[in-house]
C-alpha cells in the first residue's frame, strides 16, 4: 500500500509500562498454574482481575494513540550481530484496535466462564490456560517485529491446543486439539519460511522496516520474491484464520468449552491471521493480494453454504466464523485494510456473543443438536434476546454493528469489481439465512423438554455487556461520528456518506436471507421446481458433509502418509535394523574368533615360555644341594678333568 | 738342591687338604684342610721362587699367609654363627645354599 508508506513518520514515544498489558495475565497464569488448586473458586476472579488490569492499561494509553503517536519499548536481543537485533512492543492504531478488542472481550468471557465452568474439576487449570492465552495474544498484537509476533503466534496456537482438548477424556476433544495443532502448524511453517526469507534478505524483521524492504525489492525488480514472501506470510494467516484449504480444524475445535470457542475461535485468535495480513500489507503485491482475495472469497461463500446445512449449533457458528473471516480476507485482498479491521472488530463482539448464547443454551439444555432444541425463548428470555441482537447485527440490520462493517467492505468491493459486490451480497444473504435458521429453530417453535431455565447472572451479565457492544460498536464508524476508525488507521479511503444503493442492496440481501431461513430452514419447504429437487438434495447432502473435505484429506493426504509411514517403519525394522543387527552379529563373531586366537596362540606362547623357564629352573635346582662338599667334589673333579684335557 | 722331594711334599699336602675337605664333616676340620691346601700352594711359591731367584714369589707367599689368617677369621666367624643358629657345625647337616 503505497499511500501508507507515503505518510510522514510520526513521533514515537517510549513507554516501558506497555509491559504490564501482557504481563498481568502472564503473572495470573504463573500464579494459577502454581497455586491454582488452593485458590479454588477465587482463581476465576484472579484471571478476570488481571484481564481487567490489562484493559485499564489499554485505556490509559488511548490518548497518545489517538494523537497518532506510536508507543514503543525495546530490549536488545542479539547484540552480537551487526546490526544488533532487538525485540520489543510497539503499539500504533492498528495494534491498539486489536488490543481494545481482546481486552474488552476477554474479561467478559472470563466472567462468563466462572459460571460455565462452575462444576469442572479442573476449574483453576482452565483459567490458567485462559490467562496464558490472553498474555500470548496481547504479545502477538503488540509485537514490533516478526520475531516476537511469531513467539506469540505459536503460544496462542499452544493455548488453543490446550483449551480445545481441555476435556481430554473425550477422545473427540483430544483428536480435535491434535488436528487444530497440526493443521495450523502447516500454515505456521509457511509463516516461518517467510520470516526466514525476510531475515535472509537482511532488511530486518521490524514491521517499521517493511516499507523500505518493499521499496528496495521493487526498485531492484524482485517483485516475484516479494510475492513469494507475502504468500508465505499469508499461508500462516490461512492456517490461523482457518481459510480454505486449511479450514478443517476450526469446526472440530468446537469440542472445547464454549467460552473458549467464543474467545479463541471466534473473536481473537482466528482473527490474528487477518491482523497479520493487515500488519504486513506493505509486503503484498497485486498478485498476492489477488490470492488473498480468491481464498477469502471462496472461504466466505463455501463456508456459508456449509453453515446452511449443519445441525450442530456450535458447528453452524464455527462455519459462520469461517465465512466471516473469509469476508475480512476478501476486504484485505481488495486492499481495504480499515474495512477488514473494522469488520474484525464488530465480528469479535457479535460472534463472541453468539457463542456465549450458544454456550448458555448448551449449559441449560445439555445438547447442541438443533433437532433436540426449540422453544427456548420463554425459558431463557435474556439469552434469546441477546442472541437475537447478535444475529441481527451479524446479518447486517441497519444501525447495528454488522451493517456498518459489511457496508464498508461492500463499498470497497463495489469500487473495485462490480461482480464482487454481487458475490458478497449473496454471502450476506447466506449469513442472514443460516443464523436465523439457527435462531428460529433454537428459540422458537415447541420445546421438546420443559425443564430448561435461564443461566445464572454471572453468565447473563457479560452477555448483556457484549450485547451492547455487538449493537453499538459499529456506530463508531457511522458517518455521524466522523470515521474515527479510519483516522486511527490513517486510511485515506474515507467514505463520508452512506451509499444509498449499497445500503439498500445489503438490506435486500438481509430480507432475502430471512425469507429463505423461514421458508426453507424452519418451514422446510423446498423452493425448487420438482425437476431440480434431486440436484438440490445432492447439494444439501454435500454441504451437510462439509463437501467431504475431511474425507478427501483423510483419503488423499492422511492415509497415504500413514501407509507410507507404516511402509517405511517396516523397511526400517526389516532392512535397516536387519543390516545393523547383521553387522553387529558379524562383529560379534569376529571378536569371538579373535578372542580365541588370543587365548590359544598368544597366551599359549607366553605361558609356554614361562612354563619352560620354570621347568628348566626346577631341573637346575636339583644341582644346588647346599652340601658344600659336593660342590668341592665337583670342583676337584673338574680340575682333574680340565688338567687332563689341558695336557694334550 | 733338588726340587722333586719338596714338590712331592707340597703335592702330598695339597692332596691331604683336598681329601680332608671332601671327607671331613666338621666345619673346623674343613678350615684346617683348607689351611693345608693354602700352605701347599705357599710352599710351591717359595720353592719356585728360590729355584728361579725371584723375591716376588716370597712376597706372594706372605700374602697367602695373611689371606689364610683372614680367611680363618671369617670362616671361624661363619662357623660360630652357624653353631648358634643351626646348633650344629657339621657341614653335611647344613644346606642353607640349597636352591
Amino acid at each position: 500500500m503505497d499511500h501508507v508508506s507515503a505518510l510522514p513518520q510520526l513521533a514515537q514515544l517510549v513507554e516501558p509500562r506497555l509491559v504490564w498489558i501482557p504481563g498481568l495475565p502472564l503473572a495470573a497464569f504463573a500464579l494459577l498454574i502454581l497455586v491454582g488448586r488452593r485458590l479454588g473458586r477465587a482463581s476465576g476472579w484472579l484471571a478476570v482481575g488481571s484481564l481487567a488490569g490489562s484493559l485499564i492499561g489499554v485505556v490509559l494509553i488511548a490518548g497518545p494513540i489517538w494523537a497518532h503517536r506510536t508507543l514503543v519499548v525495546q530490549w536488545p536481543w542479539l547484540s552480537a550481530s551487526n546490526p544488533a537485533w532487538s525485540v520489543g512492543f510497539s503499539v500504533d492504531g492498528l495494534s491498539w484496535i486489536m488490543l481494545a478488542v481482546v481486552t474488552t472481550i476477554a474479561p467478559l468471557i472470563a466472567v462468563y466462564s466462572i459460571g460455565y465452568m462452575r462444576d469442572d474439576p479442573r476449574f483453576s487449570r482452565y483459567f490458567a490456560y485462559f490467562a496464558l492465552f490472553c498474555a500470548s495474544m496481547l504479545t502477538l498484537v503488540m509485537a514490533d517485529g516478526f520475531v516476537l509476533l511469531y513467539a506469540g503466534w505459536e503460544l496462542v496456537g499452544l493455548c488453543s491446543y490446550l483449551l480445545i482438548s481441555f476435556w481430554f477424556e473425550k477422545p473427540a476433544a483430544a483428536a480435535a486439539g491434535r488436528k487444530a495443532f497440526l493443521t495450523t502448524r502447516l500454515g505456521d511453517t509457511g509463516l516461518l519460511l517467510g520470516i526466514l526469507l525476510l531475515a535472509w534478505l537482511g532488511g530486518g524483521l521490524h514491521f517499521s522496516a517493511l516499507g523500505d524492504i518493499r521499496a528496495h525489492l521493487l526498485g531492484h525488480g524482485y517483485e516475484g520474491l516479494l510475492t513469494l514472501i507475502s504468500v508465505l506470510v499469508f499461508l500462516g494467516a490461512v492456517g490461523k484464520s482457518a481459510q480454505i484449504p486449511l479450514h478443517v480444524w476450526l469446526p472440530d475445535a468446537m469440542e472445547g468449552p464454549t467460552p473458549v470457542s467464543a474467545l479463541i475461535h471466534a473473536a481473537t485468535m482466528v482473527a490474528a491471521g487477518v491482523y497479520l495480513v493487515a500488519r504486513t500489507i506493505e509486503l503484498f503485491t497485486p498478485a498476492s493480494l489477488a490470492l488473498v482475495l480468491g481464498i477469502g472469497l471462496s472461504t466466505h461463500l463455501v463456508a456459508g453454504t456449509v453453515a446452511l446445512a449443519q445441525t450442530d449449533i456450535k458447528r453452524i457458528l464455527a462455519y459462520s466464523t469461517l465465512s466471516q473471516l473469509g469476508l475480512m480476507m476478501t476486504a484485505l485482498g481488495l486492499g481495504a485494510r480499515s474495512a477488514a479491521m473494522f469488520h474484525l472488530t464488530t465480528h469479535a463482539y457479535f460472534k463472541a456473543l453468539l457463542f456465549l448464547g450458544a454456550g448458555s443454551v448448551i449449559h441449560a439444555a445439555h445438547t447442541q443438536e438443533l433437532a433436540q432444541l426449540g422453544g427456548l425463548r420463554r425459558a431463557m428470555p435474556w439469552t434469546s434476546a441477546l442472541f437475537l441482537v447478535a444475529s441481527l447485527s451479524m446479518s447486517g440490520l441497519f444501525l447495528l454493528s454488522g451493517f456498518w462493517s459489511k457496508d464498508a467492505i461492500l463499498l470497497a468491493a463495489a469500487g473495485a469489481k462490480p461482480w464482487l459486490l454481487w458475490a458478497l451480497l449473496a454471502g450476506a444473504a447466506m449469513t442472514a439465512s443460516y443464523i436465523f435458521r439457527l435462531y428460529w429453530r433454537c428459540f422458537h417453535g415447541v420445546s421438546p423438554a420443559h425443564s430448561h431455565q435461564e443461566s445464572p447472572a454471572v453468565m447473563v451479565l457479560p452477555m448483556a455487556v457484549l450485547g451492547v457492544g455487538a449493537a453499538c460498536v459499529g456506530l463508531l464508524e457511522s458517518p455521524w461520528l466522523g470515521h474515527p476508525f479510519l483516522r486511527l488507521l490513517r486510511d485515506p479511503h474515507v467514505h463520508d456518506h452512506i451509499d444509498p444503493a449499497v445500503a439498500l442492496l445489503s438490506t435486500a440481501a438481509l430480507a432475502l436471507g430471512l425469507w429463505l431461513a423461514w421458508t426453507v430452514g424452519v418451514r422446510r419447504r423446498s423452493l425448487l421446481p420438482a425437476g431440480l429437487r434431486p440436484i438440490g438434495r445432492l447439494l444439501h447432502r454435500w454441504a451437510a458433509h462439509k463437501y467431504y473435505v475431511d474425507e478427501c484429506y483423510d483419503r488423499f493426504l492422511i492415509q497415504p502418509v500413514l501407509s507410507a509411514a507404516r511402509g517405511l517403519s517396516g523397511f526400517d525394522q526389516r532392512i535397516i535394523d536387519g543390516a545393523v543387527n547383521g553387522a553387529g552379529r558379524v562383529g560379534d563373531l569376529l571378536g569371538r574368533a579373535k578372542a580365541a586366537f588370543d587365548r590359544i596362540v598368544v597366551d599359549g606362547l607366553v605361558n609356554g615360555i614361562a612354563a619352560a623357564a620354570r621347568g628348566g629352573g626346577a631341573l637346575l635346582r636339583l644341582l644346588q644341594t647346599g652340601i658344600i662338599q659336593q660342590y668341592l667334589l665337583v670342583a676337584a673333579a673338574a680340575v682333574v678333568v680340565l688338567s687332563i684335557m689341558g695336557r694334550r | 738342591m733338588s726340587l722333586q722331594p719338596v714338590l712331592v711334599l707340597s703335592h702330598a699336602l695339597f692332596c691331604l687338604g683336598v681329601y680332608g675337605m671332601l671327607t671331613r664333616r666338621n666345619a673346623v676340620g674343613l678350615l684346617l684342610a683348607l689351611e693345608l691346601i693354602l700352605n701347599a700352594a705357599g710352599l710351591n711359591f717359595v720353592l719356585f721362587g728360590r729355584a728361579f731367584g725371584s723375591a716376588q714369589a716370597q712376597a706372594f707367599t706372605l700374602f697367602i699367609i695373611a689371606l689364610a689368617a683372614c680367611e680363618a677369621v671369617v670362616g671361624l666367624g661363619v662357623i660360630l654363627g652357624l653353631s648358634r643358629s643351626a646348633h650344629t657345625i657339621f657341614a653335611d647337616q647344613v644346606n642353607l645354599l640349597k636352591g
